[in-house]
């Protein structure tokens, strides 16, 4: 291989050169993009949940409440037991364990969501603790409640006021803006667990749809081992049975019905599918160029060069092309991601976790999480794009060349 | 073979097909001797003169090449035997486009483990004999067609050749400059005693020559 030579060729011939090296950017582009976007919508598919600091959320359907008075579970989040939760707890990949108790409560003249939360877990609703726009956090072994921003607004709740809540009074020690937390597992009003669990087995009306002990809870928020979220899924929901709603980044990736979200396997189809497309045009473009060459190569030959080094030649020049190919992709995907990470997407979150009444005005409303897509090319992903490139480009180069260098000198320069 | 002989080939024929372009033709260069091979166009000289200088293998026959029987080489083998032994010019010169003139001469040498210093140093020497130090850093496209010429000659002598190889060297050149290429291929033949096969089909070329060789029809005629 001839360094100055290759140089040379490459430079002088640009038309050429720049033909070769668009066509298969374009290809490794498309490479990058597509998975690139397609890693983008997964890590978009963790937010909700990640926004709770869980990998995973738990809840069980159960009975319509009877009755529309005190405090009532929704049907959508019914009693899971401490022991069922204890077996959980030990399954292989699970970290750790935050629980929450949602409750409906209708007092004479207003409607509570209420939740109780675990105040120092850090896994769960307590991430709320960030929230927390004026006032304080739940302090430990008090009696008193957060409210939500809007609500409290809207009903004219002043900090240190008392509210009353199932017959039971709490001073307001803070506000959190709700629009800033979690889309799952919000409430009008947050309580210590301890209290929220009082409430509720106190409740004649939620014990006689879903019996409930203290300890018991109907909300959990599970941290665990990234590769083992989708069996542990499986094993949750035959200790829950079938009404179980296990939420996982991988359920909210097929809520979002983007192509991208769909499957690894639409993601790896189409990566083929462009490596192909590059593979072809490198392919298509090189042989192209080498046909055009065939009496030079001839003059080789011709002048004492063999065959080897014919196609270290050609094969050299192929790889830095390729090369260069495989940065102006990256460039080009570079360009793209930024382009692309202003779109906005949406991600509904299912009824079933949305804690409001269905029956209150705009409570059958979609709740959705609207995030931008978090596009951005892992370093990877490009290194992976900018190898193939040099992959392409030796093959190409070796095999176009070990072809083109069969050619006997004289068939091409004996018709001066 | 004599001493003397650098080149011989005996009973050579060539067929494409049915058709049989060289006939059992024997032809021996000896050190230092300038032939001419004449002939009208398609009576099989350019195909006798690849045949003997290893660019095609013949159908029946030997070549010998400096004391070597090249006919049952492999293709790797004759390139490495024409890069030592062999220098080649041809009608249309067939530079390189996109190497100045210095790496046109230099171009055998690009496989050869060597400086580039050192290459550029030989082909520097050889295109000043050839009266073109003004022209190392041109491409071919800045060149006249007799300059061209004369780097292709000087490329043909870079790996100090026994037996250069030209075919039609003037045929693109208008009758001056041919006249000018004939006198260098004439004073490289008396100075450097180089061997020098010529193919031409102007007989008035061929008295420069040692020796003029007719061919008609695939078969030498005298």
């Amino acid at each position: 291989m001839n360094v100055r030579y290759m140089m040379k060729e490459l430079y002088y011939q640009r038309r050429r050169t720049l033909m070769s090296i668009l066509g298969l950017s374009i290809g490794i582009a498309l490479l990058i993009i597509l998975n690139s976007l397609s890693s983008a919508y997964r890590r978009a598919a963790h937010v909700p949940l990640q926004e709770i600091g869980a990998d995973i959320t738990v809840q069980r359907s159960g009975d319509v409440p009877k009755d529309l008075a005190g405090a009532v579970f929704p049907c959508s989040a019914v009693t899971i037991r401490k022991e069922e939760v204890e077996k959980i707890q030990k399954l292989s990949g699970v970290r750790g364990i935050g629980t929450g108790l949602l409750l409906w409560v209708f007092d004479p003249n207003r409607a509570w969501i209420v939740l109780g939360i675990e105040k120092d877990n850090s896994i769960g609703p307590s991430l709320l603790r960030s929230s927390v726009t004026e006032g304080r956090f739940l302090e430990d072994g008090k009696p008193e409640a957060l409210v939500e921003q809007a609500y409290a607004r809207q009903f004219g709740i002043k900090l240190n006021d008392t509210v009353s809540v199932a017959d039971k009074k709490f001073p307001v020690v803070g506000f959190v803006d709700a629009s800033r937390a979690a889309k799952i597992a919000v409430a009008n009003v947050y309580l210590p667990l301890k209290d929220a669990e009082d409430m509720a087995a106190s409740s004649k009306g939620l014990q006689s749809v879903s019996p409930y002990a203290p300890g018991d809870v109907n909300l959990l928020f599970i941290k665990a081992d990234q590769e083992k979220i989708t069996g542990l899924a499986s094993e949750m929901k035959g200790i829950l049975g079938n009404k179980a709603t296990v939420a996982t980044p991988e359920s909210f990736l097929k809520l979002l019905g983007s192509l991208f979200a769909l499957s690894d396997k639409f993601t790896l189809a189409a990566s083929l599918i462009a490596i192909i497309v590059a593979v072809l045009i490198a392919f298509k473009t090189m042989a192209g160029n080498i046909a055009e060459r065939a009496r030079e190569i001839g003059v080789l030959k011709a002048v004492g060069w063999t065959n080897r080094n014919v196609v270290s030649q050609l094969m050299s020049e192929s790889v830095i092309q390729c090369f260069l190919a495989g940065i102006l992709g990256l460039l080009i995907a570079l360009v793209a991601s930024f382009g692309l990470s202003f779109m906005k997407v949406n991600i509904p979150i299912p009824w079933e976790m949305s804690p409001n009444p269905h029956f209150l005005p705009g409570g059958g409303d979609q709740v959705f999480k609207t995030l931008r897509l978090p596009v951005h090319v892992p370093w990877n992903l490009a290194l992976f794009a900018i190898l193939l490139s040099i992959i392409i480009g030796g093959m190409t180069g070796g095999l176009l060349g070990r072809h083109i260098s069969k050619i006997k000198p004289s068939e091409v320069l004996r018709h001066d | 073979m004599t001493k003397s002989t650098i080149l011989s080939g005996t009973d050579l024929s060539k067929k494409y097909g049915d058709l049989e372009v060289v006939k059992g033709v024997s032809l021996a260069v000896n050190e230092g001797e300038f032939i001419c091979l004449v002939g009208k166009s398609g009576c099989g000289k350019t195909t006798l003169l690849s045949l003997l200088s290893g660019l095609e293998k013949p159908t029946k026959g030997k070549v010998n090449l400096d004391g070597r029987e090249i006919t049952t080489s492999s293709e790797d083998e004759l390139a490495l035997f024409r890069r030592e032994n062999v220098g080649f010019i041809f009608q249309s010169f067939n530079l390189i486009p996109t190497l100045s003139a210095w790496e046109n001469v230099a171009l055998p040498l690009f496989p050869i483990k060597m400086t580039s210093e050192e290459r550029r140093k030989r082909a520097t020497e050889l295109l000043g004999k050839m009266e073109l130090g003004h022209r190392l850093e041109h491409l071919p496209s800045a060149l006249s067609g007799g300059e061209k010429q004369r780097v292709a000659i000087a490329r043909a002598l870079i790996n100090n050749p026994k037996i250069i190889f030209a075919d039609e060297p003037t045929g693109n050149l208008d009758s001056s400059t041919g006249e000018a290429i004939m006198d260098i291929l004439g004073k490289l033949h008396r100075d450097e005693g180089v061997a020098i096969l010529m193919v031409t089909h102007e007989a008035e070329l061929a008295k420069a020559a040692n020796r003029v060789i007719r061919m008609k029809d695939g078969e030498i005629v005298s």
